[in-house]
């Protein structure tokens, strides 16, 4: 390190966001940066959007946690109190914890069209990551040998799609908070569908995932079991959406009710 | 249900969400504790902790800023780096280090998962920053260290750091798929 580098040992605070994001600075760094970002709106946005970024780092090391972690945490919250939401200082909590993670600073009046414009793209595509990677982990979670076995032959499959320098991901939401992500690639002609939300459908019915097309008629891509992800294969990259409808048991050759949700894929690079 | 939901109603002293929300968390947030970490006892211990801060602490969750699974792994990640950095500071990670080779070890834990999505996906877009892109970040992130200590390592100016960090993580962004 040279000479000129140790000298100003107070760096320019907007020029510590990354550092931040990653929680890369010292203690007091850390703290001095937490107060300027309550007067640093442009920081503070800049700040979540690269720690939404680090984040996507922490996703790619899931592992499953030991057996016996689940019965201590549980046994341990049947007898920890909670701690009330509003009633405690700001201060208190950004000394202790990341600010824009917390949400105790900085203030409201950040909330303009430029951050909503800022975020508004990665966020949605990791969201739509955010959701396969959970309904993995919950199949997981549930799963018999036989399952799991399964399970690791699909996750060979989205390997695939993922791999390919194409693949995009996306996601919907409707009113009542139900969600669909996929990611996809034109490239392999693969897609990894989930839902969530949903919960089970009703009894002797299924749900099923179609692809539609301007002037092709919907072909299936298969039928969703439980929470897990939907692989679908050897798409047409001229397809425009997907569509998801409940169908009798076994499913249907074409749909015979209205799509419970559906979403485009013009943003992950079909349709063209 | 989903993550955010879950925590919602933890807050609201839930603990069958609390269970849910165990299942859908507890992974992720173990296997980066245990990345940055690495020892396997301390690792469960950080997570432990990590946990239990999400059922005291659920009712700080504002859905308004971001999703509840980026809150959850920022939380840990924050936790996994003070436990490492005071460690570190103790010398016990050194000499982990030297016994065990060296730096940055990419598939450690990587092997033992299952699930293996998101992690190639992040892989191949690690593969495409520069290599001072791609140190700088994991060095910090998955290593915890500092900046000053990231610097030091590659025997890089701060200023190159910091710039190398950033500009790595905006390319992830794009890469992981944000400009669609």
């Amino acid at each position: 390190m040279s000479l000129f580098d140790r000298l100003p040992r107070r760096a320019d605070p907007h020029s510590l966001a990354a550092p931040y994001a990653l929680d890369a600075l010292e203690h007091a760094e850390r703290v001095r940066f937490e107060r300027h970002l309550d007067t640093c709106a442009r920081c503070t946005a800049e700040v979540r959007a690269l720690a939404e970024d680090a984040v996507r780092l922490a996703w790619s090391t899931a592992a499953p946690a030991p057996a016996a972690m689940r019965d201590r945490v549980l046994a341990a919250v049947r007898t920890t109190p909670q701690e009330p939401a509003a009633t405690e200082p700001a201060r208190a909590r950004a000394t202790q914890l990341p600010p824009h993670v917390w949400g105790a600073a900085p203030p409201p009046r950040t909330r303009g069209r430029r951050r909503a414009t800022l975020f508004v793209p990665f966020a949605t595509a990791t969201a739509a990551a955010a959701l396969v990677v959970a309904a993995l982990f919950a199949v997981q979670a549930n799963g018999t040998q036989e399952r799991l076995d399964a399970e690791r032959d699909r996750s060979r499959e989205i390997a695939h799609v993922l791999a390919a320098p194409d693949a995009r991901a996306s996601s919907g939401r409707d009113a009542r908070g139900r969600t669909i992500g996929v990611i996809a690639s034109a490239s392999v002609r693969g897609a990894v569908v989930t839902l969530g939300g949903y919960g089970d459908p009703p009894n002797g019915r299924v749900r099923q995932l179609w692809l539609m097309g301007a002037d092709a008629r919907p072909r299936s891509l298969g039928l969703f079991e439980g929470d897990a992800p939907l692989v679908a294969s050897g798409l047409d990259t001229a397809a425009t959406s997907l569509a998801v409808t409940v169908e009798p048991d076994g499913g249907s050759a074409r749909p015979t009710s209205r799509p419970i949700t559906q979403l485009a894929l013009k943003t992950v690079g079909f349709g063209e | 249900m989903e993550a955010d939901e879950l925590l919602v109603q933890v807050a609201g002293g839930d603990q069958k969400a609390f269970e849910d929300l165990y299942g859908l968390v507890s992974g992720p947030v173990y296997g980066l504790v245990r990345r940055v970490v690495r020892d396997p006892a301390q690792s469960e211990e950080v997570a432990q902790e990590v946990l239990l801060e999400l059922w005291r602490s659920a009712a700080r969750f504002d859905p308004g800023r971001g999703s509840a699974l980026s809150w959850v792994l920022t939380l840990a990640h924050r936790r996994a780096v003070d436990r490492v950095r005071s460690a570190r500071a103790a010398g016990e990670r050194e000499q982990r280090e030297a016994r065990r080779g060296h730096g940055p070890a990419f598939d450690q834990v990587a092997e033992e998962v299952e699930a293996g999505l998101e992690r190639e996906w992040v892989r191949r877009c690690l593969d495409r920053l520069t290599a001072l892109q791609r140190q700088s970040v994991t060095l910090a992130y998955y290593d915890g260290y500092t900046y000053r200590e990231v610097a030091e390592r590659l025997s890089l100016p701060l200023g190159t750091v910091k710039t190398r960090m950033r500009d790595g993580l905006t390319r992830l962004r794009d890469c992981l798929g944000g400009a669609a």
